[in-house]
């Protein structure tokens, strides 16, 4: 990217598939990577251009994940999507059992270089089966790396590493609310580990360690706060399997203040993870207790009034930023509570 | 390998060099050296030697965690498998595999699973590979009866089949799921039910008799080639032994004791003494070695703990 493009995030990720199967040995397979919807345009015309090897699937997950396996052991690069991340779960036996373990079981004989692309279905009235964040379940299991990428530069970035130089299976969870949202690349992004979490934004009251969409909500909330004099750092996590460690102990280190914001539930997940970092390495760098937002502690209800509460917004964002770095007594208004999918307008059903 | 001088005596020599490495197994086992759970093929062997006697290491098997045979008979070095089995570093998966995970890339044995009918979907996958590239190879994907229970190989039918996928599915049925009878698991025909995907399927009742169904395998293999289309064999054969471990446990009752006496009648590595007695130093010549090259051979150390996971 050029210094001051903008990009949607939607149209990195159709160049990233593009990219990749321009490689010979590369096949697009999934539900959907044929049709004129083309996973929300990400896969468009490529099955008109590469006849053989973007291929629409039966409703098979966990056949086609082996059907991948097999394929990457004879020399393809399998790109295996998931318009729902939650269609996903119907692969976790070839993922997990198979995919995760194939060099390790086997004491390094085989490599099964893959991606699998698995989109958060979340925007509104997505219900309970179309909505979840499985990054936390798949960071726990050896062999994988998981990635949420935050942005076009990441998507160019870390989708373009996978496929060259990767040995292994990546995940990949994409968040369908950012789909449409145009972003200004940021010079230097480059030269970022592609595997790797990165500084979004630097500042000296307060870290805020992000995932996914929740970069976007906690610069909307760093945005606001600094009106108020309040500096925050913005860790996007990007890498959920490798984070690092270092990258975060030392922003904690200077701003003594940690939140964790997440697009999943938070019991064992993200947060919990950022936080065993945190105290097995040097709990002392707190001056607070860390706080962290994520979902509710509930299945994803479909009404709006009620998918309203069960997700964090700016408003969560501020108010918990406000209480580590002011404590209770500030003086500090709150925003209005603003549902994401009310603030990123163009959304509209019913994918 | 000594000469033999007909299809008989070669798949012997074969079938007779898998079980007598699995007696070893058995002999060995109390010793508590080997380290891993063993699903016994013996009873099986037929299978395994009839078929990769017409493969190539060029044409892929992908097998399960009763797999001794099909390595063995794919060519997979025998010093190596009793190291893996032994936990060693010089196992051909460097002790991380065991018995339950075999593979010997070289040979085209592309790794085995414990979870039951989880690489039947590879098999395809292999072969849609194969298809886009423009080879003329064959993939064979083995498992049991229970197996065609599972989700995963109607899905896999079904793609080979939509596909034009040259797939051998070769089912070694002996009737068991760990302890469970046909009659508690199935309510469809395995081969009727291929049919149904449109894939040619045969059912071959004499498992023990290597020469006709090696025969079967050369015609189907060839048929395979010829249409690139998938086929499937379901070979009824006989496990003599418990589901994992290196006994017999007739006395749980699950089974007839009866049956597999009236199979064993038939099984030429039961009755053929004079072969048996022909080629079993030879054999006990080359497991000894390979023991020993076990015995011999180092542990891996914390510094191999962390390797090959990413």
């Amino acid at each position: 990217m050029n210094a001051n493009t903008k990009m949607k995030y939607r149209e990195a990720l159709a160049i990233a598939m593009a990219e990749a199967m321009d490689n010979p040995h590369t096949i697009l397979i999934g539900q959907g990577v044929t049709d004129f919807k083309g996973i929300w345009g990400t896969t468009t015309g490529l099955a008109q251009k590469f006849t053989q090897r973007v291929i629409e699937t039966p409703l098979s997950e966990d056949g086609v994940a082996g059907i991948c396996i097999g394929a990457a052991l004879n020399g393809m690069y399998p790109i295996n999507t998931h318009i729902r991340a939650d269609f996903g779960l119907l692969i976790f036996n070839q993922l997990i059992n198979l995919a995760a373990k194939y060099r390790y079981m086997f004491g390094g004989l085989f490599e099964v270089p893959m991606m699998f692309r698995m989109v958060i279905g979340r925007s509104w009235g997505q219900g309970a089966q179309h909505s979840q964040s499985f990054q936390s379940l798949l960071s726990h299991i050896p062999g994988l790396v998981v990635l949420m990428p935050a942005n076009p530069q990441s998507i160019l970035q870390s989708y373009r590493y996978a496929r060259k130089h990767h040995k292994g299976p990546v995940v990949m969870f994409e968040h369908r609310l950012m789909y449409e949202l145009e972003f200004e690349d940021k010079p230097g992004a480059e030269l970022l580990n592609p595997f790797g979490s990165r500084i979004d934004r630097v500042g000296s009251d307060l870290t805020i360690v992000a995932t996914s969409v929740m970069v976007l909500e906690a610069t909307r909330a760093a945005d606001y706060l600094s009106e108020f004099g309040i500096n925050v750092e913005i860790i996007d996590l990007h890498s959920i399997s490798h984070p690092d460690h270092d990258l975060i102990l030392n922003s904690v280190k200077k701003t003594g203040r940690l939140l964790v914001a997440d697009t999943s539930w938070l019991p064992y997940g993200v947060a919990a993870e950022i936080c065993r970092i945190i105290a097995e390495r040097d709990p002392t760098v707190l001056k607070q207790p860390v706080r962290s937002l994520g979902m509710q502690q509930a299945p994803c209800p479909t009404a709006k009034a009620l998918e309203d509460f069960y997700y964090p917004d700016v408003r969560n964002i501020v108010e918990a930023a406000v209480l580590l770095v002011r404590g209770s007594g500030h003086a500090i208004p709150l925003p209005p509570k603003q549902a994401m999918t009310d603030f990123y307008k163009h959304f509209k059903g019913p994918f | 390998m000594t000469k033999t001088d007909s299809i008989y005596e070669k798949l012997f020599f074969e079938a007779l060099r898998i079980r007598l490495v699995e007696e070893k197994i058995i002999e060995l086992y109390p010793s508590d050296k080997i380290q891993s759970p063993v699903h016994l093929s013996i009873g099986q062997e037929a299978v395994a030697v009839g078929l990769c006697r017409h493969l190539g290491p060029e044409d892929w098997i992908f097998i399960n965690y009763r797999g001794h045979a099909f390595y063995l008979a794919k060519g997979g070095p025998m010093p190596e498998l009793f190291a893996e089995l032994y936990g060693k570093k010089t196992g051909l998966s460097k002790g991380k595999a065991g018995s339950m995970h075999l593979a010997a890339p070289s040979q085209g044995v592309m790794g085995a699973s414990a979870v039951v009918g989880s690489t039947i979907s590879h098999a395809v996958g292999a072969a849609l590979a194969s298809k886009i590239k423009g080879e003329n190879r064959i993939f064979v994907t083995v498992f049991g009866d229970g197996a065609t229970e599972q989700g995963a190989y109607h899905e896999s039918l079904n793609f080979a089949s939509l596909h034009n996928l040259p797939v051998l599915f070769l089912c070694e049925n002996n009737g068991l799921a760990v302890h469970a009878s046909l009659q508690e698991r199935q309510a469809f025909s395995l081969v009727d039910h291929a049919r149904v995907y449109g894939i040619e399927a045969i059912s071959f009742h004499d498992g023990f008799d290597f020469v006709r169904f090696s025969e079967l395998c050369c015609d189907v293999l060839q048929k395979i080639r010829s249409t690139k289309r998938p086929m499937l064999i379901e070979v009824k054969t006989c496990r003599y032994k418990e589901h994992v471990g290196p006994g017999e446990d007739f006395d749980a009752g699950y089974r007839a004791l009866a049956d597999v006496i009236a199979w064993k009648a038939k099984d030429p590595l039961c009755i053929d003494k004079d072969l048996i007695s022909r080629y079993a130093p030879e054999i006990m010549s080359e497991i000894g070695d390979a023991v020993f090259f076990a015995e011999n051979s180092p542990f891996p150390t914390i510094d191999d703990l962390l390797t090959d996971v990413i």
